[in-house]
């Protein structure tokens, strides 16, 4: 369409936001500019996703040198890794404003600058420029969190706040040490990322800089035993900012690991990926079981996220193609998915004054729309074949079993303990009998209903013709292991004779 | 000769007008207003001739003209142009703050001026005894202005000790001129470099000596460990601008000379890299321990100027000596006296009459009735913690790349150390700010708009001096 849509994806909701912050409009203006802005995006990102080539390469480049003598410039690209969370931010982000009506204008301006930050994040294809966006992309979470979150929410953003500065900025070391490491080799300043492949590192240093990324990122993730943030952050925050932090941010931190680790820290990933597997497949059983025996249902979900947030984290360290194609997809499935679900907690924490499990029951009689939806986007967090969440589970599981048997199994059988906690759940909350709370509960509005309906029906597509999708995806992580050392390298001539026959299993 | 008056010109201005207004205000001629805007003048015609210097001339040593004595680099112009902007800034917000306290007169603004003409030599000196006559200068108005709330006891209190301990620290500078003068033969920064060159830096204890006291003095002024003990209760003495004009400009003088005394010779720089790098950890993390302690805003805010100290001396110690430009050090001052500055600013009009509003507990709530000037007070806070987009952020970047460049690694991680860890004091006032309940009116009217003026210019200084790229 025209030359810089990254930027105007970036930056149309930043301005937006930081437009509506500093003027004194009503919290209806707000909440319609936020609606606007966000369709808005959504429409240049469709447009994107058409024009999109799935080359593999970064497509709809933006370059402007910034700090010439440091080589760092303004740089965006999308490739088949970021186009989709690039793509679950748009399509997810609209559907708050329609479905909550009587927020603070702070919420909906913060909301729209998280979103451009978060585009922004995944578009950079510099190392200095994502790790703005990768802070500024915090603030207004902390803001939201501790303005409208609830009555526990100051020990929360604290705890969220200081985790992820603290991540993060001995990540913003290591960028820096990568930075130099590259003039040291090359005699160029340059902080671009597809450059930081061709550095050669080994030795001490360059394992402490692997953990200053590895740590930031498990803690975005959060990854096993980076996770305590987590069940506070999530129960205290307010709907959209839990669905924001579940649904988009989190996959974020996968998507750095992928983006930064992967290609180059290679061989120090090679050497720590099946401890990190691990601490995925822990994490995926610890949060399981604790989701299970959990009382509140949004501090349910938040551990539900958290353990899923392992699978999708275990099939980027599984180093095949089948698994990262799978992580990638799962991220979309986990956004359209557990991410939804968030927001239907939210309504339904809304209509019935109560978290509480037991306080609830029968609400399928009264609402049935409502728990249509629901069950729909809980079963594909399940991973019931036919949604979304079963191509992509199906795929790390595979690549698990490929990498590692033991690994591969153990998280095959932990995916019962997700069915156990959510089915259980469900028929407390929408079965048995109707409880005083929730006898006068109302169903989904026309307007609620069609605003989740595209996400519903992305659901069902993704899960029974997954073959479009995949087709943008895979270049990307096939490329992803062609370019990289060897260690990786012959893993991936080994995945590549499985792409046809694994594609014909989709189908 | 017409070059060299060209390039001394800002300083010219800044003696001329400093001796000009203290003349009018001893005849009465001035009220503390026109003071002010006098004051502010003289700073901005200062700083247009000093920037049209920067953007025309080049790096000029007009070693003939001043027999070696001063030197005119793009280092020391930078220097020189914060100088100026901090001068300024103070001069507005003190018009705003003395509508709401009055123990102001006239003498007060030609004192800044007077302090600043001092610092500006102070960066420009190339020479030990014009440096002790500039730190003389700049010192003694800045005792006056330390203590010119007369009847407060606190800020009497402050200016003793601080007239006590930098007479100290100024008879330790001359004691070390002596010194060095008796073991190379001269003053001048190049001829002692030459001597260090020749005859190295060990050979000669009189040498070691000098430079020892020398570096005391230095890291009196610029509040580094372990001469940082004065500094939380002489800010918190202070009045409000006087503090964010000590805590910036004051600064950025200290270390413009720093820095030309120890690029001048690679072996005197490597000689000084060891001290100045234990210097630097323990400055960054008792200053960080003085912090979170404190009740006050301007005493934690004068134990994170402890902080930003220790940062400048990273930048000091990865500083290269072949080619210095003293980029990083420059930008990270402007960058740090820009939200030190703005938060100085916007505490001068909501500190309300006699600064009742002093701990983090008295901004509680201040977001729901000022949110412009919560939302600006959180930018800077943000910025001294250096978190992006703003100013802070990119200075720190570049120190730590080039610390990291400089091969000094473990210093740039304690650096980050430290900044997680000053995090929780600088958010602590944004979450009273914002998400504690009011306990307290602000409701009284702002008496001037200069104040709030300016703290909106510096909100627009942060985010516009991060876009800005430097030359490493």
């Amino acid at each position: 369409m025209f030359a810089h849509v990254l930027s105007v994806i970036i930056f149309l909701p930043i301005i937006a936001g930081l437009l509506l912050l500093a003027t004194p409009a009503s919290r209806n203006i707000a909440r319609f500019t936020g609606m606007i802005v966000s369709l808005a995006a959504l429409v240049l990102s469709l447009d994107l996703y058409m024009g999109f080539q799935s080359t593999g390469h970064l497509e709809f480049v933006e370059n402007i040198p910034w700090i010439a003598s440091l080589g760092v410039s303004y740089a965006l690209g999308v490739d088949g890794i970021s186009l989709f969370i690039l793509m679950a931010g748009s399509v997810l982000l609209p559907m708050v404003y329609f479905v909550f009506a009587t927020k603070e204008k702070g919420y909906y301006a913060n909301l729209l600058i998280v979103q451009g930050a978060m585009a922004g994040a995944v578009c950079a294809a510099d190392m200095i420029l994502f790790y703005i966006f990768w802070e500024v992309m915090l603030l207004p979470v902390f803001f939201m969190l501790g303005l409208y979150g609830g009555p526990k929410r100051l020990p929360a953003t604290l705890k969220i706040t200081l985790y992820t500065i603290a991540g993060s900025l001995l990540m913003l070391a290591a960028i820096v040490y990568l930075g130099v490491s590259y003039h040291a080799q090359f005699n160029e300043w340059s902080f671009a990322l597809d450059k930081m492949a061709q550095l050669n590192l080994s030795g001490r240093v360059a394992a402490v800089a692997f953990f200053g990324f590895m740590i930031a990122f498990a803690i975005k993730i959060p990854l096993f035993p980076f996770h305590t943030w987590l069940p506070d952050a999530y129960t205290e925050a307010p709907t959209a900012t839990t669905f924001v932090l579940s649904a988009i941010m989190a996959k974020i931190g996968v998507y750095g690991v992928i983006r930064f680790v992967v290609p180059v820290f290679d061989q120090e990933f090679a050497r720590f990926a099946v401890l990190l597997a691990y601490s995925g497949v822990i994490g995926m059983m610890y949060c399981g079981i604790a989701a299970i025996t959990q009382k509140d249902f949004k501090r349910m979900l938040a551990f539900s996220s958290a353990s899923h947030m392992g699978i999708i984290a275990l099939g980027v360290f599984c180093m095949n193609v089948q698994a990262l194609t799978g992580s990638i997809y799962q991220i979309v499935a986990h956004a359209t998915s557990t991410g939804v679900l968030f927001l239907f907690a939210g309504i339904l924490e809304e209509r019935t004054q109560t978290r509480t499990i037991s306080d609830l029951g029968g609400i399928a009689a009264k609402a049935p729309v409502f728990a249509l939806y629901f069950a729909i986007a809980m079963l594909a967090s399940v991973g019931l074949p036919g949604t979304s969440g079963f191509i992509g589970e199906f795929m790390i599981i595979l690549g698990a079993v490929k990498f590692n048997t033991a690994v591969g199994v153990l998280a095959g059988t932990t995916l019962i303990i997700g069915v156990c906690y959510m089915l259980w759940m469900f028929q407390r909350v929408f079965f048995e009998k109707a409880t005083p709370k929730s006898e006068n509960f109302k169903d989904f509005s026309l307007i609620e209903g069609l605003a989740f309906l595209p996400v519903i029906i992305l659901i069902i597509v993704m899960g029974v013709y997954p073959q479009p999708f995949l087709s943008k995806i895979t270049p990307s992580t096939a490329l992803q292991f062609a370019s990289a050392a060897p260690v990786v390298a012959q893993a991936a001539s080994a995945t590549n004779a499985h792409l046809p026959e694994l594609t014909i299993e989709q189908k | 000769m017409t070059n060299d008056l060209m390039l001394l010109m800002p300083l010219i201005i800044v003696g001329a007008g400093a001796i000009l207004l203290m003349l009018s205000s001893a005849y009465q001629k001035l009220t503390h207003e026109m003071a002010a805007y006098g004051s502010a003048l003289v700073f901005a015609v200062a700083f247009l001739v000093q920037l049209s210097a920067c953007i025309t001339g080049n790096a000029v040593l007009f070693s003939g003209a001043f027999n070696g004595l001063l030197v005119a680099s793009s280092f020391s112009k930078a220097a020189g142009l914060i100088i100026l902007a901090c001068g300024f800034f103070t001069a507005m917000s003190s018009q705003t703050y003395f509508k709401q306290n009055d123990f102001c007169s006239p003498e007060y603004y030609s004192l800044t001026v007077f302090a600043a003409s001092g610092m500006l030599l102070l960066t420009m000196a190339q020479e030990l005894i014009t440096v002790f006559i500039a730190l003389e200068i700049m010192s003694l108005a800045i005792y006056i202005l330390v203590g010119y709330d007369r009847k407060n006891v606190i800020s009497t209190e402050a200016v003793l000790k601080y007239l006590m301990l930098g007479a100290f620290a100024g008879a330790f500078l001359t004691m070390g001129a002596a010194f060095v003068y008796g073991a190379t033969g001269s003053t001048k920064f190049v001829k002692i470099a030459q001597y260090v060159a020749a005859h190295g830096f060990m050979q000669t204890p009189a040498l070691i000596g000098g430079s020892f006291f020398i570096l005391v003095a230095f890291l009196f002024k610029a509040a580094a460990f372990p001469f940082h003990a004065w500094v939380v209760d002489v800010y918190d003495g202070a009045s409000v601008p006087v503090t964010g004009y000590m805590a910036t400009g004051l600064k950025t003088a200290i270390f413009a000379v720093f820095a030309n005394f120890l690029v001048l010779d690679a072996s005197l720089q490597s000689g000084w890299i060891t001290y100045l790098f234990y210097i630097a950890v323990f400055t960054m993390f008792v200053g960080n321990l003085i912090a979170i302690g404190q009740q006050s805003l301007k005493r934690m805010l004068a134990a994170s100027g402890i902080v930003h100290t220790g940062y400048l001396l990273i930048a000091l110690v990865a500083v290269s000596t072949k080619d210095f430009t003293g980029s990083v050090i420059a930008y990270y001052l402007a960058a740090y006296a820009a939200s030190t500055l703005g938060i100085f600013c916007a505490l001068s009009y909501l500190g309300g009459a006699g600064e009742k509003r002093s701990t983090f507990d008295d901004f509680k709530g201040l977001a729901k009735s000022r949110p412009y000037s919560a939302a600006a007070v959180s930018v800077f806070l943000l910025s001294m913690a250096g978190i992006p987009p703003t100013a802070g952020f990119m200075g720190k970047f570049y120190i730590i790349t080039s610390a990291i460049e400089a091969g000094q690694v473990t210093l740039a991680v304690l650096g980050i150390v430290s900044s997680i860890i000053s995090m929780w004091y600088y958010l602590r006032l944004i979450v009273n700010m914002y998400f504690c309940e009011a306990e307290e009116q602000f409701g009284e009217a702002v008496p001037s708009n200069l104040a709030p003026i300016c703290t909106f210019v510096l909100v627009v200084c942060v985010f516009a001096i991060s876009l800005y790229p430097v030359v490493i």
